[in-house]
């Protein structure tokens, strides 16, 4: 039987198995049905006990479905989930999901279970993701196979980055978070125990997707090792690839006797061969999704120099300090010296005791104009590579308004600005309504920070790649 | 170079566990500097190499830390050389002693090791060396091989790498450092699955060259 390698039909089914579809509220046969019902996708429910499920016939073996299914999706347990993919893969389905744990993570006999899916792609030729997966989400298509929260609606929008996590439960949560500030995904995807596909494969499929700008992955065991890396590398020369590497990795009890095996089980190996194959690393998934959303919109910065502009000057030094604080291995970023006829513009447009130089302070007494002229002139300085933007909509002159004055500016200009907002309990609303028209904003200055230090490494990375951002 | 290899190879006293002097000896056919230096089996006369002062050490593979045992001995010079030998080989009878030539050096010592990573392959590490190394951990890694570019962004991503330009009027070579990482990626190549670990520490800069002052290679 021929192996799948194509795995369009996972990711843009137009027919669906659904194994253990039920009518049965909460069950999650139930959910994943209903969540497929919006994807425009032929469902066919397969369910031996139940004859209709939400008005569609059911199937009672897989082995009764039509031709031509792309994608069973197996929501039943462990043990029964093997035998129907088995069954599914015996009837040509060339993709097939299972949701269900309970296999190699749970002892011998889930092993056992495991190595029975594992076998599927050599015996049939199908392809398997999972176990023990949530499966994909996919906003622009509808396509939603989550059936747990995670912020589905906020993130209905979609956008450019392939979230790929081999951890279910790290994957929602940092989606539920991310679309709180505002997030563009392209796909998510649930790896699972990887019994198949793993992130080797999803990387390849989505550095060749068009609508990806960016892939952002979190993994536990890098199984693929080399081989991802140097595919992450070939990838990395057109779309920024981000990793967070959870778990340690020690370098086995034979290589304790001598430093270099010591000093390689603190984690430095991965760190060194991450830089060398130009991927960017993130350390908890918070950065991972900051990192991922400013690098799948805003373009590589053209060297490390980052402007201020505030009408707070304690944030705007917390932000010099930030950007001042050098991080051994990452990039560096520093302040930049405005010029003077920089100086002399925003001196002219702002009030008597505005501070016009790096941050510049505008004081709680601007008005959105004097953030408009303000934001002109940063852009406008050659020695200005990366623009933070503190966009405060509680000072009295400041209105709503403020949000347009920024965004029109930021949308189409010719280096990166990021906007870090505070507005009491109305901040999360702020960041979405800057989502929406196109604009990076976080609700902190660190990581508004933190978010220009990945567009300097990002051109660094390409610098080291042979390629000038 | 292959048969050079299955030379060194053949040539080791204890099969697959080379000492600090043959470890050495690959190290040279590699072009990586070492000290001159004499290996006396417990039995054979005292020689010594060309010049005092000396440094006299214990040379066995299986003692992991010679100083803490006691096992290293500086400044050595023809009036103590005779007395410092028979000390060592009193308190190390099995063993075999290395009077080496005692270099001069500037600036801080490095350390430049290789391991091989069970889901990645080899690996070449370089960082800031002694008896401290895994106390700073100011190291950097590269898979192998590692491209010359690479190696030497490796270098500059240390805390110590303002040596290489002018710290404190220092003047530290780092392309021949990067060679040295370039020679210890060419000695894992070559020695293929018989590789496990190296460390090359302290690797030190002395009179414009780099030698390696201890070397530790354990292999399969």
């Amino acid at each position: 039987m021929k192996l799948t390698t194509d795995l369009d039909s996972l990711i843009h089914p137009s027919s669906i198995a659904i194994i253990g579809a039920t009518e049965k509220p909460g069950r999650i046969g139930r959910i994943i049905f209903e969540n497929l019902e919006r994807s425009g996708c032929t469902l066919h429910p397969v369910n031996p006990k139940e004859t209709q499920v939400r008005g569609h016939n059911t199937f009672a073996a897989p082995s009764d479905l039509p031709d031509n299914v792309d994608l069973a999706i197996i929501t039943i347990g462990a043990a029964p989930a093997v035998d129907a993919a088995e069954a599914c893969a015996q009837r040509g389905i060339p993709q097939i999901v299972v949701v269900a744990g309970g296999f190699s993570e749970t002892g011998e006999e889930g092993k056992e279970l495991e190595r029975r899916l594992a076998a599927i792609p050599t015996s049939f030729g199908s392809r398997v993701l999972g176990p023990n997966t949530l499966g994909i989400f996919l906003p622009e298509e509808n396509l939603d196979t989550i059936f747990v929260e995670h912020g589905d609606v906020a993130l209905a929008g979609g956008g450019g980055v392939a979230f790929i996590t081999q951890s279910g439960s790290v994957g929602v949560e940092a989606l539920g978070m991310a679309s709180n500030t505002g997030f563009g995904m392209r796909a998510f995807v649930g790896l699972g125990n990887k019994c198949d596909l793993g992130e080797l494969e999803f990387l390849q499929y989505f550095a060749e997707d068009d609508n990806t700008t960016c892939l952002a992955f979190y993994i536990e065991s890098l199984d693929s090792g080399r081989q991802f890396l140097e595919a992450a590398m070939k990838t990395s020369r057109f779309k920024p690839v981000i990793v967070l590497k959870a778990g340690r990795t020690a370098a086995g009890a034979s290589a304790v006797s001598s430093h270099t095996g010591r000093l390689a089980g603190s984690d430095r190996l991965v760190e060194g061969a991450l830089r060398q194959f130009g991927i960017l690393r993130a350390f908890d998934d918070e950065e991972l999704y900051d990192a991922a959303k400013t690098l799948a919109t805003l373009p590589p910065a053209k060297g490390n120099r980052v402007a201020i502009v505030t009408p707070a000057g304690g944030y705007g030094v917390m932000g010099a300090d930030h950007v001042e604080t050098h991080h051994q291995g990452r990039s560096t970023l520093r302040m930049a010296e405005l010029l003077s006829k920089t100086r002399a513009r925003i001196k002219k447009t702002s009030l008597p005791f505005a501070s016009c130089l790096n941050p510049v302070d505008l004081t709680a007494g601007a008005n959105d104009e004097m953030f408009g002229s303000a934001i002109d002139a940063l852009l406008e300085d050659d020695g200005v590579d990366i623009i933070i933007c503190a966009a405060f909509f509680a000072p009295w002159a400041i209105t709503d308004q403020l949000l347009h004055v920024v965004a029109d500016r930021i949308k189409h200009a010719s280096k990166p600005v990021i906007v870090f907002t505070k507005y009491g309990p109305f901040t999360e609303e702020f960041l979405h309504r800057f989502h929406d028209a196109g604009v990076v904003g976080f609700p902190s200055i660190t990581r508004a920070v933190r978010a220009a230090r990945f567009l300097v490494e990002r051109a660094d990375t390409l610098k080291a790649l042979g390629k000038e951002a | 170079m292959k048969s050079k290899l299955n030379s060194w190879l053949d040539a080791l006293d204890i099969e697959n566990l080379p000492d600090e002097h043959e470890t050495k000896q690959l190290l040279e056919l590699f072009d990586i500097g070492t000290p001159r230096g004499v290996r006396l089996q417990p039995k054979d006369e005292i020689v010594v190499p060309l010049s005092e002062p000396w440094v006299v050490k214990v040379c066995n593979p299986k003692i992991l830390h010679k100083t803490d045992v006691s096992g290293v001995i500086t400044n050595v010079d023809t009036t103590s050389i005779e007395e410092t030998v028979t000390v060592l080989r009193k308190r190390f009878p099995k063993s075999a002693v290395l009077v080496e030539e005692q270099i001069e050096f500037g600036g801080p010592e490095f350390i430049v090791g290789a391991l091989v990573d069970p889901n990645l392959g080899p690996a070449v590490m370089v960082g800031a060396g002694g008896i401290l190394a895994e106390l700073y951990k100011d190291v950097a890694f590269r898979l192998i091989p590692c491209p010359p570019d690479e190696t030497r962004r490796m270098i500059e991503e240390l805390i110590i790498a303002p040596v290489f330009n002018g710290f404190r009027g220092m003047d530290m070579n780092i392309t021949g450092l990067a060679e040295v990482i370039n020679s210890v990626g060419k000695l894992v190549i070559a020695l293929k699955e018989s590789f496990n670990q190296l460390d090359i520490n302290p690797l030190v800069y002395s009179n414009g060259h780099w030698k390696a002052l201890d070397g530790r290679l354990i292999l399969k």
